[in-house]
């Protein structure tokens, strides 16, 4: 390290300076640490056990929030249905953005084109605008359901009925799964040529060599991917809000949904922090398993 | 030596980052921990900067209630030079951000309020200045004493009224004609048969009446003082049980059995949902949802969304129990001026422009019937008063005979989605229930814990 | 084994590569086409026809959209102007103070770098829904709220605290070889001259991919302006286009679509200009994982 070389003769002052060098380019991020990141995370802990609320400030202390978010209905909804957006939003993304990635990564022409349609709904997928187009899509009288009467089938009330409006609102989230795709084709082209040769010289099919060669190769972005999309999948709140405000009868209320309602519609911030934090250690819990889980499955080349 | 210099460089910038934010960091928290005063000066300082006025002014309404408020602030400028910059929207999700800007101190100078926001928003007095201050510039004499007492909260005189209103039923009749139905519905069973007319006559997409999950809760209130012949809450206490609630919610789901109203889930998939009220719908645009039971001051956005609105009759009260009429009347909503405002003579006189003086005249009955006595006659002598508002307004205000409780109203029973009251009559008619009697308990707990909470003050 | 050739084998496997291509990617595509189409349709047809191409075009979508105003004194490109005033500090902001954070975590050792670089990492796991209450109580102790120059929405990433862009740029950074800002050190370079006269030219098409993903994602950003923004004359786009759609009376769809439309057009434009650095910084930043 080039600051280690440094000369003998020096102040203890300088010296305590050279080796910290690093630590000067990070003050910023200290700073932002601690006054954006950890000072309210810690006190969102500390809100969680009051009853925090806008206008009423706080009169009373206790584990009340968490009893509540266990035993009604209201949260523990909330709760199942984002873990249901998550494993079905999640892997649907994940295979769908391997298997087009697997697809273009064969010597296909116009493999830029096809990539741009394919990439562009993660770029627009969480603007206010899609959201709308969303409402357009699935309204009783919309597009999808005109479409439908052309095979002359009559299509659900998609806002209206429970299971439906769910699907939808994962559907907005897996169609946008470029971006995994994305990071899956750059992952595919860096596997070595001469493996599969060697493979296709064994006489392994392709379905052999994609399950024993290109899946292992991959699985660091695979891993990435799994991590990345849970903690988004977690977080998901334009969608609901904007297509379905929550309903119908709260089935696609997520919990980041559920939150703000909590917060800014019935400002009961120590209720609302509680369920973050709820989620919070779900999101935490699910991550360390990821990790934890890594070296049996995740093949790292280096 | 390069290195330290190096250092020094390094460490300059990032000082340079953090005294650029230190420094607004700082001089910010410092305005915050002085006084309100110090705090607001800032607010409104950033305001005149941004904004094109020299008051502003939020309200939540239909169309025509906007362009009618856009109307009368143009005659106050005229009038006065006062320029008044506007904040306006749908009622769906307005009280969420209004809270948020009340308790932040960003909140508009003249604020167009709930009734229930005083005692739940302003409960000590602190959003609200006091009327009662600027009886020089506004003219309180023109109110009745009765409305004022209902705006006092915390001693102060938060809002001033600017119209009593109360539920009544509006119907689409060309719809109803079209059902072979010629009279208005005036008993139970006429909603009953209307219902098994509009079946077999129109199709199952036809309904007389529509009833969102608080008009549900509104109706069913109406019915069951009717019934019991007791006010719903009285002393901060729910005064029925489980087992007459029940009945209550039963009542409702006749209605829905019956073909009278559209259950929920057909609602949703019309479009209407807690951010889209009825009047946005196709169906009640066409006359397929043919009659509401809407406030009084409200239902003139319903009759200006009709694709053909000349059917639009304000309908009689139904009174379905014989122990009382039932029902009740409330102050619609008030002006107020928040104590963030900085001009408050100016304010004082723009409430008074739009309550007592020529402002009146322009927004007639769009906030419904005027509660100012020279408010009445002015927007009357300029003929502003819509006959159906004032029709309706009339029937109420003769029919109902109980007193409403503020918790009533509040954020955590009302709201949609979440509030209690969604949470039971729409789980109701989603099924979601086994019986009336676990929803009735629902209502209650629910109701109870809301009444508690508002004790805790 | 079939007996068919192999070259027979491999036209199939061909056609059925290209056929799942095209399905699936018009299946993507269409919500999007059908939207632009849409915009030119009056309301009567937008609903009834599924395709692309109205039979009567109108522009009384577009003409609605950008004179029709909701919500008090606010217009289209208010809002437009609204929107990139705090955008661009935003994305500018993120990527210079994202770079010096990655700068001091990939190229230095010192105490406490592991335990800091650990921290770092664990953030990106820290949702925003769990922050959003305590920020919002402590911009409002500040008096950011509503403020006039969004400063809940652009302050905090002077302080690197879009986590994401700084663990990006610290992979990028860790592949660029030592023996370059070596070289410099002995040539004389302090590390701050190092930093931007050898790391960041070398570093210049993650920097952009870092701009133009932030630049995006401020774009889209809906729950900040929800939060912070509550005067109309301060709107941004996202806020203006769900307040126009709430505030419609029958939903004048082909209004609400083209306004939606015109929302994101700025943003499509970014995206083809600079489509290969998107997609190349997205793919290089995650694969050493």
């Amino acid at each position: 390290m080039s600051t280690a070389s440094a000369s003998v003769r020096r102040s203890p002052f300088k010296k305590w300076c050279d080796q910290n060098t690093g630590l000067f380019f990070l003050i910023p991020w200290i700073l932002g640490f601690l006054i954006f990141k950890f000072y309210p995370f810690a006190s969102s802990l500390y809100y969680s056990f009051t009853d925090m609320n806008f206008f009423k400030g706080i009169r009373e202390y206790g584990i009340m929030n968490y009893i509540d978010i266990f035993t009604e209905k209201e949260t523990r909804t909330a709760l199942l249905i984002t873990f249901k957006y998550a494993f079905i939003t999640v892997p649907l993304k994940l295979v769908f953005a391997l298997f087009i990635a697997y697809i273009l990564n064969f010597k296909i022409k116009f493999v830029n084109l096809f990539r741009t349609v394919y990439y562009i709904p993660s770029i627009l997928g969480g603007s206010v605008a899609i959201a709308v187009l969303w409402r357009a899509l699935f309204r009783d009288t919309g597009v999808i359901n005109t479409l439908l009467s052309f095979f002359g089938i009559q299509g659900p009330d998609w806002l209206a009925d429970r299971t439906w409006a769910l699907f939808i609102i994962c559907l907005l989230r897996v169609w946008q799964f470029g971006s995994a795709m994305v990071l899956f084709l750059a992952a595919l082209k860096g596997v070595s040529v001469d493996l599969y040769e060697a493979a296709t010289i064994d006489g392994a099919s392709k379905t052999r060599q994609f399950f024993s060669i290109t899946v292992p190769m991959i699985t660091p972005v695979i891993f990435y991917n799994l991590v990345t999309q849970i903690a988004q999948a977690f977080q998901e709140f334009n969608g609901p809000y904007i297509i379905t405000g929550g309903g119908p009868r709260n089935s696609t209320t997520l919990v980041a949904l559920l939150v703000y309602n909590y917060a800014f519609k019935e400002n009961e911030m120590g209720m609302a922090c509680a369920l973050a934090w709820v989620m919070f250690v779900i999101v935490m819990v699910l991550t360390v398993i990821a990790f934890s889980s890594q070296k049996h499955w995740v093949y790292y080349a280096d | 030596m390069k290195k330290a210099i190096a250092l020094a460089l390094a460490g300059v910038m990032s000082v340079g980052l953090l005294a650029g934010c230190g420094s607004s960091g700082s001089s910010s928290s410092g305005a915050a921990s002085e006084s309100a005063t110090g705090e607001t000066s800032a607010t409104t300082a950033s305001d005149s900067g941004s904004g094109s006025g020299d008051l502003s002014i939020s309200w939540w309404g239909g169309d025509s209630r906007h362009t009618a408020y856009q109307n009368a602030l143009a005659a106050f400028t005229e009038e006065t030079g006062i320029q008044v910059s506007t904040h306006y929207g749908a009622w769906s999700g307005w009280e969420d951000q209004t809270s948020a800007a009340l308790y932040s101190d960003n909140a508009e100078d003249v604020m167009q309020v709930n009734w229930n926001w005083l005692s739940q928003y302003s409960g000590d007095g602190s959003k609200f200045v006091d009327l009662n201050e600027y009886s020089d510039i506004i003219d309180l004499s023109q109110f009745p004493q009765s409305t004022l007492d209902a705006c006092t909260v915390a001693g102060k005189l938060q809002a001033l009224p600017v119209s009593m209103t109360g539920r009544i039923f509006y119907w689409n009749m060309n719809t109803f004609k079209q059902a072979g139905i010629e009279e208005v519905p005036s008993t139970l069973d006429d909603l009953y048969a209307a219902g098994e007319a509009f079946k077999t006559n129109l199709g199952d997409d036809y309904y007389p009446l529509a009833l969102g999950e608080y008009d549900r809760m509104l109706l069913m209130t109406f019915y069951l003082e009717s019934t019991y012949g007791k006010p719903w809450v009285e002393d901060n206490t729910l005064q029925y049980t489980v087992e007459e609630i029940a009945t209550g919610i039963d009542f409702i789901q006749s209605l829905e059995d019956n073909h009278v109203i559209p259950s929920l889930q057909t609602m949703n998939a019309a479009g209407i949902d807690g951010n889209n009220s009825i009047d946005k719908s196709e169906q009640w645009i066409n006359g397929m949802y043919a009659g509401i039971f809407e406030w009084d001051s409200s239902a003139t956005k319903y009759q200006g969304s009709l694709a053909d609105p000349s059917g639009f009759t304000v309908g009689n009260e139904i009174k379905f129990g014989d122990k009382a009429n039932g029902g009740f009347s409330k102050v619609s909503m008030g002006l107020a001026i928040t104590e963030t405002c900085q001009d408050k003579e100016a304010a004082a006189k723009l409430i008074n422009f739009l309550l007592n003086g020529d402002g009146a005249s322009i927004m007639g009955s769009e906030c419904g019937i005027p509660n100012s006595a020279s408010g009445l006659a002015a927007a009357e002598a300029a003929g502003a008063v819509d006959e159906l508002v004032l029709e309706a307004n009339t029937k109420v205000m003769a029919f109902v005979d109980f007193q409403l409780d503020p918790t009533y109203e509040s954020n955590d029973l009302k709201a949609n989605p979440g509030g209690v009251y969604t949470d039971v009559f729409g789980g109701y008619s989603y099924g979601e229930y086994a019986d009336s009697t676990e929803a009735a308990t629902d209502l209650y707990d629910g109701v109870t814990e809301a009444l508690e909470d508002a004790a805790k003050g | 084994m079939t007996p068919m050739k192999l070259e027979t084998r491999h036209k199939i496997a061909r056609f059925f590569q290209y056929f799942v291509l095209i399905v699936v990617g018009f299946v993507m595509i269409y919500p999007l086409l059908w939207m632009i189409g849409a915009t030119f349709k009056s309301n009567a047809e937008i609903f009834t026809s599924i395709g692309f191409i109205p039979t009567n075009p109108t522009l009384d979508g577009y003409i609605a959209a950008v004179t029709q105003n909701y919500g008090g004194d606010i217009n289209i490109w208010r809002a437009f102007l609204n929107t990139y005033s705090y955008v661009i500090p935003k994305v500018i902001f993120t990527v210079i103070s994202s770079v010096i954070a990655a700068y001091g975590f990939s190229r230095f050792k010192f105490k406490g770098r592991d335990v800091l670089f650990s921290i770092m990492i664990s953030t990106l796991f820290l949702p925003q829904v769990v922050l959003n209450v305590p920020q919002y109580l402590m911009y409002n102790t500040f008096g950011w709220i509503n403020s006039p120059l969004y400063l809940p929405l652009w302050v905090p990433t002077l302080f690197a605290t879009e986590t994401y862009f700084v663990y990006q740029l610290v992979q990028f950074m860790r592949s660029i070889p030592h023996d370059l800002d070596e070289a410099a050190s002995i040539d004389g370079c302090g590390p701050v001259k190092i930093l931007y006269k050898i790391i960041c030219p070398m570093l210049s098409p993650s920097l952009v991919a870092c701009g133009l993903f932030q630049f995006m994602w401020s774009c889209n950003d809906f729950m900040g302006p929800l939060l912070y923004v509550t005067t109309p004359t301060k709107y941004p786009m996202s806020i203006f286009v769900k307040l126009s759609m709430d505030g419609d009376t029958g939903f004048n769809w082909n209004r609400i679509l083209a306004l939606s439309l015109i929302s994101i057009i700025p943003q499509l434009i970014v995206f083809f200009a600079a489509q290969d650095a998107f997609i190349d910084g997205i793919a290089a930043g995650s694969v050493k994982g």
